[in-house]
Order: C-alpha cells, then structure tokens, then sequence
C-alpha cells in the first residue's frame, strides 16, 4: 500500500500538476489579467496545432522513434492549400489534397525508417530538409492570402463557446485515449517502445506498426497546417518553421520518456498546457520572445536529466 | 561462395557501382566532376579562377566543422547545435571586438571566442556523456536556446563596426590564398594526424562501431565523447573567426540551418550515422559537393527559381546516401 502510494507521487502527472498549479499561482500574482478567461481563451488559439501534432508524437516516442519532419510537412502542406487555391480550385478540395500530401509525407518516413532499418531521427532530419526545401521551391517563398471567411472560420471563428481546432483537438485526444485503453493498439505501442525486438519475434507486425504512427502523424500535421493557414489567412513555406521542437518538448516534459515505453498521452497533454502558458506567459509580462526560445530549449534538456532522476527513485521506490 | 565467384556472376556494371558507393570519396569525385563538366558547358564562366574561389572560400568553413562533427557521428552521437553555435559566438566575438561595445584586443577575443565554443561543447559532451541525455535532445535544445542567448548578446541590433585586426582573418591573404583556406587546410591535416596516427582517433572509431566491446576493453567511452563534442565547439569557433569577419556585419542571423548543411556533407561524405565509419576524403568530397550546388543552380541558368530548391536537393542528398549505404549492405550480404 504504501508502496502504492508512493508510485502515484513518483508519476511524472503528479509532478506537472504541482507545477501547474505553482506557475498558475505565480502567474495570478505577477499578473492576474492573464488568467481571464477571455485573454486564456484568445491566447489559446497559438497552441491547438501544437496539441494536435503532440498526439502522433507522443505515440512516436512512446515507440522510441522521433519524427522531426512535423514543422516541414505543415508548411509543405499549407503550401499545397495555398497554391492549389491560387490556382483556382475549391477550397474543401485544396484543404484534401494539403491532407493527402501530409499522409503521403508521413507514410514515407514510416516506409524509409521499417525498409531503410535506419534509426527514425536521421531519416525525419532528411525528409524535415527535403520538405521544407519541396515547400520553398514550389512556393519560391512568397505566401498566399486573400482565403474566403467560410474558411478562416476554421482556424479564427468559435463554436459552442470554443475555438474550432479545439474540438478538432478534442476528438482526436478521444479516439486515441478510446484506441490506446487496454486495446491491443496500445499495448503494442508500448511493447514496441520497450522491447522492439522480442515485439518482433512475438508475433506483432511492428513495422505495421510504425508506418501507420508515422502516416497519422504525417496527417496530424497536415491537419495543423489547414488550420494555421485558416488561422492567419496566409499560407507559406515556413509554416510550422521550429514545431518539431516545441512538440517534442512538451512531450519529453509530459513524461514520456524518449528512450520508449513509458508515459501517457494524459501526461504530454499537460506537458503542452505548461509550454504554452509558460510561453504565452512570458510574451504576455516581459514580451520578450527570446526568452522564450532560452527557456524552450533548456526545458527540453532538463526535463530529459530530471526524467533519468525520476525513473531511478521510481526504481528505488518499487 | 568466394570473392571471385561472386565477382563472375555480378554485372560489370553493378560492380562498379558497387565500387564508387562503397568508396564513396572516389564515387562523389566523379559525380562532382561530372557536375563540373556539365556546368561548363552550359556557362564556361563557372570554371573562372574567381568563381572557384569564391566557392573554396563558402567551402572552408563548412569543411572546418565537418572535420570535427565527422567525428561527433562516428562516435556514434549526433551534434545539431552547430549552426545555432554559430550564431552566438559570432555575436560573442562581434560584441567583444566592436568599438561601441567591449572593445577589446582583437587577439583576447579570438582566444575568449574559442574558449566559450569548447566550453559549449564540453557542455554538450557532458549532458551526453555523463549526465546520459540522448545528444539528439541536447543538441535540439542547444539549437534553440543559443538562438535565444544569441539574441540576448546581440541586445537587438546589428553590430557593424568590426575593427580591422579581425575583419583581417576574413579578408586577408597569405601568398594569394585566403587565410580561411589556409586554416582549413590545417584543421584537415590536425584531423588526419589525430585520425589515423593517435589512439583517440582510433578509439573514437572502436566506440563507435561496437560500443560494448569498446566498454569491455576498458575503453574510456565518456571522456572520449566529451573530447569529440569539446573538439567540435572548437572547430566551430574556428570556422566563426575565419569566416564571420569576411562581412563587415554580425547579425542574429549567421549561422541559421548550418547544421543541416554540415551532417547533409558528413553523411553523404559516406559517414555512418550508426557510428564506428567514415573517412576524412569522403567526407571532404561532401563539402565540395554540396558547397558547390548552390552555386551550380545558379550557374545552370534555370532561372532566378532555381535557388529555391537548394534545401531540397540537401535533403534529398542525405536520403540519397542513406539508400546507398542500405542498397550497398544489402550487396554484402547476399
């Protein structure tokens, strides 16, 4: 029992829970304006395409993968909404094709990474350059804007009370919380990320598998880009320009540990509560945007040396 | 099945492919001088003396990095921080050479501009090595959060008056060849001595290649990984004093999407990203090629445009060479 207990305190939730509700706290006291619903729900709207791609990337790393082409596939795809708009096509077909592009994105790093056997981080680094690099030489950089209101509504306008790419978010959230609970999709996941080889020799299709995380994530960005683009009324190549990494560290600060198998889609959600006030909140009191990309980058390295000291009190306390 | 057998039974043609993959510096300087011979056709004025030049001179830095991040992956890490590095001791530099800010000796500052670089990269190796963060993740983190120190030193404008002692380094000339080839040269023949002729060179290839058995001959695996992360953040100061002054400007943005570059070079130079391989002319032959393309995109007379997909063509280079290495394992093996 006590032993119990003591594992429930050692979770990585626990901790961000506290330490929401500690930034929450310092943040009334600096500033209380910021934590008016209205400024929360507006400040929101920087971060669902964040929460969306954190999704497939959280079951990635759970596998012990890392996809670092998320920022490239959404410009590429934002690009595609745009120029296939330019060129005069309906808008619900350019918002297909942009989604087909980011699936067929995604599905290409999951067939390099199961036939290439290469490690994921290298070939997501190629395909982060030869996307962004496929965005820039279509686009030759120069953005696209002029979109109809029906379809800003997307990524500016409200329904039932809340920002549209929220309920997208919310859906999401729920199919995979729905696919991952005591179903064999998410036990496999987290067999993967712990032990791949004996996952192999089980009898899972692992390769499977990982093409199918790599796809979803391949549309999850493609999904955040219509909706930056819808966002902004502008679609250009450095969409998602440096998302991979405030992805990853929300996820990596969420618990999810980068060496695979361990943490929960819960944690990386709460993981990217805490980047986006922290973020929101410095721009907010300071306005001091490089700040921002100080703390971002440290917290993703702190957050990995301090998960390593948990999970050896975790041991000890087992 | 023996050597000759497999020999009779394959293709010509397929052997020798086989051949330039695996000896990857022998392939990529064929393909550089097809390249070569194709631009010089289309546009004669690419061969000029001043052109070649000028692409030596966009080479050398880029070289002098690839030395030391050659290293990094043959150690079996990955360094990313490079670029962002960059950045920041540029400004270091620029701050403390400029008149209006710390206006100090130009030869203080060449020394402190090393130091932080080797102080950034013992913190890199450190978090690696001995705090035991995946070097993926640390330098991720450093890519970003230099880019925000950078910012920070550079207090939000240019600075534009760097003195004369230090724009010499990038400007200057010994016996007509830039002082930055001249550096670059040397750092090749440092890494060729420290390659082939000490033991860390030697023992950086075996920890790389078998990690445990490495561990098991008592290898010192964690100093040797701080030395080559150390070594890179030095080698990168390096490259900043030799090609920053070339400009008169430091801005908050040198450096950006270097890294990239610079394992785009490694990789395709025939360096494994698993570890344990990699040669120094292969890899030279990578910063000649991929400095080179830009330059031959413009060159090739396919519009203004063209320029627009050089990030494209590095990446499709890097996945190019990834294919090469997984088809030529394949060929072993069968």
């Amino acid at each position: 029992m006590k032993q119990r207990i003591l594992n429930m305190i050692w979770q990585p939730e626990t901790f961000l829970i506290v330490l929401l509700g500690i930034l929450f706290a310092a943040m009334g006291r600096l500033d209380a304006s910021f934590l008016q619903w209205e400024v929360q729900r507006a400040l929101s709207s920087h971060v669902w395409e964040l929460a969306i791609i954190a999704i497939p990337m959280t079951l990635i790393i759970l596998t012990a993968g890392i996809d670092l082409s998320v920022g490239s596939v959404m410009g590429l795809s934002a690009i595609t909404t745009g120029m296939l708009f330019q060129k005069g096509l309906p808008l619900p077909l350019a918002c297909s094709a942009s989604l087909l592009v980011g699936i067929f994105c995604g599905f290409l790093n999951g067939w390099f990474i199961t036939r290439m056997k290469v490690h994921p981080l290298i070939i997501t680094l190629a395909t982060m350059a030869a996307y962004r690099g496929m965005a820039e030489g279509i686009s030759h950089a120069k953005p696209v804007s002029g979109f109809p209101d029906s379809f800003t509504w997307l990524g500016q306008g409200d329904w039932f009370g809340l920002p549209v790419a929220a309920w997208v978010f919310a859906v999401m959230v729920g199919l995979v919380l729905w696919m991952m609970h005591g179903r064999a999709f998410g036990v496999g996941i987290y067999a993967i990320g712990h032990n791949e080889t004996a996952t192999r020799f089980s009898g899972l299709r692992v390769d499977r598998y990982l093409v199918a995380l790599y796809t979803f994530s391949g549309f999850a960005s493609a999904l955040a880009a219509v909706l930056f683009v819808a966002r902004r009324n502008t679609a250009k190549a450095d969409a998602g320009m440096g998302m991979e990494l405030g992805v990853i560290t929300a996820v990596v600060i969420g618990g999810v540990s980068i060496f695979g198998g361990r943490g929960t889609l819960i944690g990386a959600c709460l993981g990217v509560l805490l980047i986006h006030e922290t973020r929101e909140f410095v721009s907010w009191h300071w306005n001091r945007d490089e700040l921002n990309l100080l703390a971002l980058g440290i917290l993703l390295i702190l957050s990995v040396v301090f998960q390593k000291l948990l999970r050896h009190k975790q041991g000890s306390a087992l | 099945m023996t050597d000759t057998t497999t020999a009779n039974t394959t293709p010509p043609l397929k052997r020798a492919l086989i051949f330039l993959l695996s000896h990857r510096a022998a392939g990529l300087f064929l393909f550089i001088l097809l390249l070569l011979g194709i631009v010089s056709v289309v546009n004669p004025a690419f061969l000029e003396v001043q052109n070649l030049k000028d692409i030596a001179v966009q080479a050398a830095p880029v070289c002098i990095i690839s030395c030391g991040l050659m290293l990094v992956l043959v150690s079996g890490e990955i360094d990313i921080s490079v670029g962002s590095m960059m950045g920041l001791l540029a400004a270091c530099m620029g701050a403390m050479v400029s008149e209006s800010r710390g206006h100090l000796p130009p030869g203080t500052a060449i020394v402190l501009t090393l130091g932080i670089g080797v102080v950034i990269g013992l913190l890199n190796g450190w978090l690696v090595a001995y705090a035991g963060v995946p070097s993926i993740i640390v330098t991720l983190g450093m890519l970003t959060a230099l880019r925000g120190v950078t910012e920070i030193v550079m207090g939000g404008s240019w600075i534009t008056d760097l003195p004369d002692g230090i724009r010499f380094l990038g400007t200057g000339a010994f016996m007509g060849v830039p002082i930055s080839l001249w550096t670059a040269l040397g750092v090749i023949l440092i890494s060729l001595w420290l390659i082939h002729r000490t033991a860390i060179g030697r023992r950086i290839y075996a920890i790389g290649s078998n990690p445990h058995a490495a561990y098991l001959a008592g290898l010192p695996i964690r100093p040797l990984k701080l030395f080559v992360f150390a070594w890179t953040g030095l080698l990168t100061g390096v490259a900043t004093l030799v090609s920053v002054p070339q400009l008169s400007v430091v801005d908050s943005g040198i450096g950006v999407g270097l890294e990239l570059l610079v394992v785009t070079c490694v990789v395709v130079g025939g360096t494994a990203v698993s570890g344990g391989l990699g040669n120094l002319s292969g890899v030279l032959c990578g910063v000649i090629l991929m400095t080179m393309i830009s330059t031959v995109l413009i060159f090739m007379k396919l519009g203004e445009n063209a320029t627009y997909w050089s990030r494209a063509i590095q990446g499709l280079f890097i996945l190019g060479a990834i294919i090469a290495d997984h088809w030529i394992s394949r060929q072993r093996k069968s």
